[in-house]
């Protein structure tokens, strides 16, 4: 399979006066992932819904392979293949975990035996099988968090983007997530965006990241490149911190 | 799947009891209240279709159900009847006169073209603005009852309409549209359409057309309730505007919310448990107005018992009595536990 790049070009968000983001550029090619991080605030969430269309961009555009998403709405770039968990877990609460992830295969317009199928091999993988039968509002935080990734997953995206997966698990729980993610490039040619605080979890999983601050791209590059860069630690612990 | 069967096969049961039962009885008043309730449970599990699945609230449905009856109206009443029973009918249409089962198919075909032509661009609101609206829509198909007098003989009575439902026939109609709306529900449009119910945030990132499957719903609640209100148009065989409007719009809202709008069991618990009180209320308050005992009538009870009853059940369960598993994946699931409990 060729590598597609899914690019971000001096894309600035502004809400009633705040600039969100201010000209940040990054991309993420099939078969990789990069980690975003940054302290609070930084627009981490902020460039995962431009990307997906749920916030307007003031400048720049987005584009998969030659198609532009910029400008498209949420359900059209679903459909080009963009796929993403939410920060706060956005499970159909009254359905069941089988149907939530179902939903992700039928809209993409798959039968529904193939739906079917498929969301009971993602369930298998994501160790959730025993919770099929379940209500999504009943589950804990951490199931929640694997029912939106196999949810993520039954869309079959090119791309998928990773809003805090390893929030409200367990140590356990993230080492499982762990080994499930870093298989997903190598078996399914995905290209990954992950945000997450979890350092060693992102510094493992990473083959780059992209580290903002008040909107800007401070650095970005291998995992030991930014660890050690001044603006991150800067960011991070505070002036100061850079000569201690 | 299976759970669905299990669903479908308990709730025809009931309905089939329930026919036959009041069959056995042989007293003409149950024949009635029977046949009022298999109506009502076809125009109930319809307004499911899209409440339950779409989770927006329709004032609209009623409105639906009048241009069924009056369809079916203008299509059946004899020929020679027609002159005095709609004195201003255009000239073509007063030789027409065709079998009520036909007329019934056309009532709901009508009935789903409005729904289809006034409700596309309504579709893409949601919460308060999509409720209000679906009320305006209610007023505005009222208006048109109360005023398109060459169809509907104004706010006047329309009476001639060949008695040609009963308590069978009903009850089959009920039994079929529990299907659709329990087939309809585990389709792939039921299925999307019920995650934007949810959230349409996620539902919309993953691609989902929710105008498009709002509007579907809202056809296939449009054409029920059309046939709907035909076969209550041949029931009565008389009636005015104002059988379509407000009071029956509230009554049917009730059965479904108290039952549980998400699910059709609700849909169907709900039909029955306000019919059932409904009739014994009533029973109730011809009793007391027959008595001389107090000062005087007692107006009003039934309406406002079953608005009391609706707003505690808002309260104590806010999804209804059936508020997200249908009867056959509850008894499944409590059969399941069991089993793991006995290992």
């Amino acid at each position: 399979m060729s590598e597609t790049r899914l690019v971000v070009n001096d894309v600035s968000v502004e809400f009633t006066g705040l600039r969100a983001l201010d000209q940040v550029s990054l991309f993420v090619a099939t078969g990789e992932i990069v980690g975003l991080i940054g302290p609070n605030g930084s627009g981490k969430t902020t460039l995962i819904n431009a990307i997906t269309g749920q916030v307007k961009l003031a400048t720049g555009q987005i584009t998969l392979g030659d198609t532009t998403l910029s400008g498209l709405s949420p359900r059209e770039i679903a459909l080009r293949g963009v796929s993403r968990s939410f920060q706060i877990a956005r499970l159909f609460n009254t359905m069941t975990v089988m149907e939530n992830v179902e939903v992700a295969a039928l809209a993409k317009g798959a039968s529904r035996a193939v739906a079917s199928q498929s969301a009971k091999m993602l369930l298998g993988e994501l160790g959730l099988t025993v919770k099929a039968d379940e209500l999504g509002e009943s589950l804990s935080y951490g199931d929640k968090r694997r029912v939106e990734i196999a949810r993520a997953l039954a869309a079959e995206p090119r791309f998928l983007l990773l809003d805090e997966p390893a929030a409200g698990m367990n140590d356990a729980e993230t080492e499982t997530l762990l080994h499930i993610l870093a298989e997903l490039p190598k078996k399914s040619g995905l290209g990954l965006l992950i945000i997450d605080h979890d350092m060693g979890l992102i510094m493992r999983l990473c083959s780059r990241l992209h580290v903002l601050a008040s909107g800007h791209t401070i650095a970005e590059g291998d995992a030991a490149h930014v660890r050690s860069h001044p603006a991150v630690i800067e960011a991070y612990l505070g002036k100061g911190a850079v000569n201690a | 799947m299976k759970h669905s069967y299990l669903t479908a096969i308990i709730l025809l049961g009931v309905i089939l009891v329930i026919g036959i039962g009041s069959q056995m009885l042989g007293i003409r008043l149950y024949d009635r209240i029977a046949t009022n309730l298999m109506i009502s449970l076809v125009l109930v599990v319809g307004l499911q279709t899209f409440m339950g699945n779409s989770g927006l609230l329709s004032f609209a449905h009623i409105g639906f159900m009048g241009l069924g009856a009056y369809t079916s109206a203008v299509l059946t009443i004899p020929a020679q009847m027609k002159s005095m029973a709609l004195p201003d009918l255009y000239g073509f249409m007063k030789v027409v006169e065709i079998s009520p089962l036909f007329a019934m198919i056309a009532a709901g075909l009508v009935a789903a073209l409005v729904a289809a032509v006034v409700a596309y661009p309504l579709m893409r609101l949601s919460d308060a603005a999509a409720v209000i609206t679906s009320f305006a829509l209610l007023v505005v198909l009222y208006t048109i009852m109360n005023n398109w007098s060459a169809f509907t003989n104004g706010p006047r009575t329309l009476f001639g309409l060949p008695k040609t439902t009963d308590m069978p026939i009903a009850a089959v109609l009920a039994a079929v549209v529990v299907v659709v709306a329990l087939a309809f529900k585990e389709s792939r449009t039921g299925t999307l359409l019920r995650a934007s119910r949810e959230d349409e945030v996620a539902a919309a990132a993953l691609g989902t057309n929710i105008p498009h499957l709002r509007w579907r719903a809202f056809i296939l609640a449009a054409f029920i309730a059309g046939i709907g209100g035909a076969l209550w148009g041949h029931f009565i065989t008389s009636f005015a505007p104002k059988a379509f409007y407000l009071k029956e719009t509230f009554l049917i809202i009730t059965m479904l919310v108290i039952g549980g709008a998400n699910t059709v069991t609700g849909a169907v618990a709900g039909t029955i448990l306000v019919t059932v009180a409904y009739e014994g209320l009533r029973g109730t308050e011809g009793a007391l107005n027959a008595t001389s005992f107090g000062a005087g009538q007692v107006i009003g009870l039934t309406e406002i018992v079953l608005a009391l009853a609706m707003i505690a059940v808002m309260i104590l369960k806010p999804g209804g009595i059936f508020p997200n598993r249908e009867i056959g994946h509850i008894l499944i699931r409590a059969r399941r536990k069991k089993e793991i409990v006995a290992q």
